[in-house]
């Protein structure tokens, strides 16, 4: 991260897509001030899969905002290839961790909804739309509405309505967060063979660590409030991976090196927490 | 026993036991008026025989020009519903969607809704003449404000999550307006129709009784001042089943898909 502002795409495959370059966020004024983010960098090249890992609180959130456009009002520069950008950019697909499919439209149209704003031709917004939901192996649930699936189903139709936009680099914030074990891990599974096939850039907001492991060509350790870089982990396990990747020797060492990172930001923001519950207790 | 069980376990009540207490209800009705009618307590046709409202209704369907009167108080309320709503519903979505409009306009708005429609009256006939245009300005007026309000509160209640879905997309505006916006709060738009609905009926038949040359408004006023008490009465069932039918055709729209 030298001089990212010289990365220019097309000049090489290892010149990175997204750029997060001196990211801070503070949040408040004063005493009651709260740093979000403080000065984060780091790059994702074309074609890989990095994740952001910390404890919740440290301001994960915010970061996915801002790279979406969301979130403005920051100091630093999050840039794709050269662009800085302002606002939502349609390079940057967003996956949202709460449920997010619109109840009123069936699956084929929750998914062809980015098409639909673009004003593409119907014939094109359905052909798209059907290979995407096919991708996510809901072939035959295309004209059901989102209350007729399960929890893990809508999340599929929210990863497929944002990969029919195809965006350069999609950008995830815990879209598993809400479901149960087994199932993440199944859609880690899905997760990987979209990767294999579409050789997506992506960048996955996380507190899970086999989730980050599993999926992660290399994993940004977060601290714990202000939100710092700790550690960026290169994760050297064999692709194509699934879900079995977990019970092995390497998988363990991995998760087991992040924890003893993580364990410690963990801790600090169980202890603030727990701080935060007795004052209010004591003011009560 | 019964009495400690709980409200959600308690049988659906059978249609046919409901549409027999509505019968009943409306047979008793019939008979106490007709009780009265036959008592001679009243003088003359002040409550005339059923017999004689129910002959009233051939009079009035063949009464010299009374469908076209039906016609305009219709066509006046459909396009007071029409104008008032959707002023209402674009004005609630500007409210709501804008945080600085919703602090200045929104306290204006719930100030201003009680007050009589009415009152406006005479300002409307000079602005647009005691045809169906002044009884049309104050039925939009009085359904505008009901669209609004529950309008600007339900873009409240939209989850959050789908309007970052739709500014993420990058949605203009209008789309967000018309494909994430509306969808989302048809339940709670389609009840402020509704209450809009019922008071333009109000407006305009109240403008039309004031002063006008049109309407069923205007008839019945007609048949006030000739003392023609059954084609009143009779006047009276049509236009209450008028309202009935336009109600239960904006709630068949709110029921329809999920």
């Amino acid at each position: 991260m030298a001089s990212p502002s010289d990365t220019r795409p097309g000049t090489s495959g290892d010149e990175p897509l997204l750029v997060v370059d001196n990211v801070y966020k503070r949040f408040g004024e004063g005493a009651d001030a709260t740093i979000a983010v403080d000065h984060m960098s780091f790059g994702v090249k074309p074609g890989e899969f990095v994740s952001v890992i910390g404890p919740s609180g440290c301001g994960k959130s915010t970061l996915f905002n801002i790279i979406g456009g969301l979130l403005g009002e920051y100091e630093g520069e999050v840039r794709i290839g050269s662009e800085r950008i302002m606002g939502p950019h349609p390079a940057v697909g967003m996956v949202f961790q709460e449920e997010s499919t619109f109840p009123w439209r069936t699956v084929i149209d929750n998914v062809a909804f980015p098409l639909e704003l673009r004003g593409a031709p119907k014939s094109e917004r359905l052909d798209k739309a059907h290979h995407f939901i096919d991708l996510v192996g809901l072939a035959n649930f295309e004209k059901r509405y989102p209350s007729q699936l399960s929890g893990g189903m809508r999340q599929r139709v929210s990863i497929a309505r944002t990969l029919v936009s195809e965006p350069r680099i999609l950008l995830m914030d815990e879209p598993f967060a809400a479901l149960d074990e087994q199932t993440r891990l199944l859609l880690g599974d899905k997760i990987l063979q979209i990767q294999q096939q579409l050789h997506q850039t992506t960048l996955l907001i996380t507190h899970n660590l086999t989730e980050a492991v599993q999926l992660s060509d290399r994993i940004v350790v977060m601290t714990y409030r202000p939100g710092r870089l700790k550690r960026i982990v290169n994760i050297d396990l064999p692709r194509p991976r699934t879900s079995e990747v977990v019970g092995s020797d390497a998988f363990g060492h991995y998760v087991a090196e992040i924890w003893s990172d993580l364990r410690e930001e963990a801790s600090r923001g169980m202890l603030d927490a727990e701080a935060s519950v007795a004052r209010r207790g004591a003011r009560g | 026993m019964a009495a400690a069980r709980p409200i959600g376990d308690a049988p659906e009540p059978s249609r046919r036991a409901v549409l027999a207490v509505r019968a009943g209800v409306a047979a008793a009705c019939l008979v106490v008026w007709e009780a009265i009618s036959q008592s001679g307590l009243f003088f003359g046709d002040v409550v005339p025989s059923t017999m004689k409202i129910l002959a009233s209704f051939w009079k009035l369907a063949t009464f010299d020009g009374f469908w076209t009167h039906l016609a305009v108080t219709a066509g006046e309320v459909v396009a007071s519903v029409a104008i008032g709503s959707v002023a209402g519903v674009i004005c609630g979505i500007a409210i709501g969607a804008e945080p600085f409009l919703r602090r200045a306009y929104e306290p204006i708005l719930h100030y201003l809704s009680p007050t009589p429609r009415i009152i406006l009256f005479p300002v409307m006939i000079m602005w647009f003449g005691i045809g169906p245009e002044s009884k049309v300005a104050l039925g939009a007026l009085s359904a505008f404000f009901p669209a609004a309000l529950s309008t600007s509160a339900g873009m409240l209640l939209i989850d959050q999550a789908l309007i970052r879905v739709g500014r993420s997309f990058r949605a203009t505006r209008w789309q967000m307006a018309t494909k994430i916006y509306l969808p989302a709060m048809r339940a709670p738009v389609l009840n402020g129709v509704r209450l809009g609905f019922g008071l333009a009926i109000i407006g305009v038949l109240l403008a039309e009784t004031k002063l006008s040359n049109k309407g069923l408004g205007f008839l019945v006023m007609q048949f006030y001042s000739r003392f023609d008490m059954p084609t009143l009465y009779a006047l009276l069932i049509v236009l209450f089943a008028m309202a009935g039918i336009f109600n239960a055709l904006i709630g068949a729209m709110a029921r329809e898909r999920r």
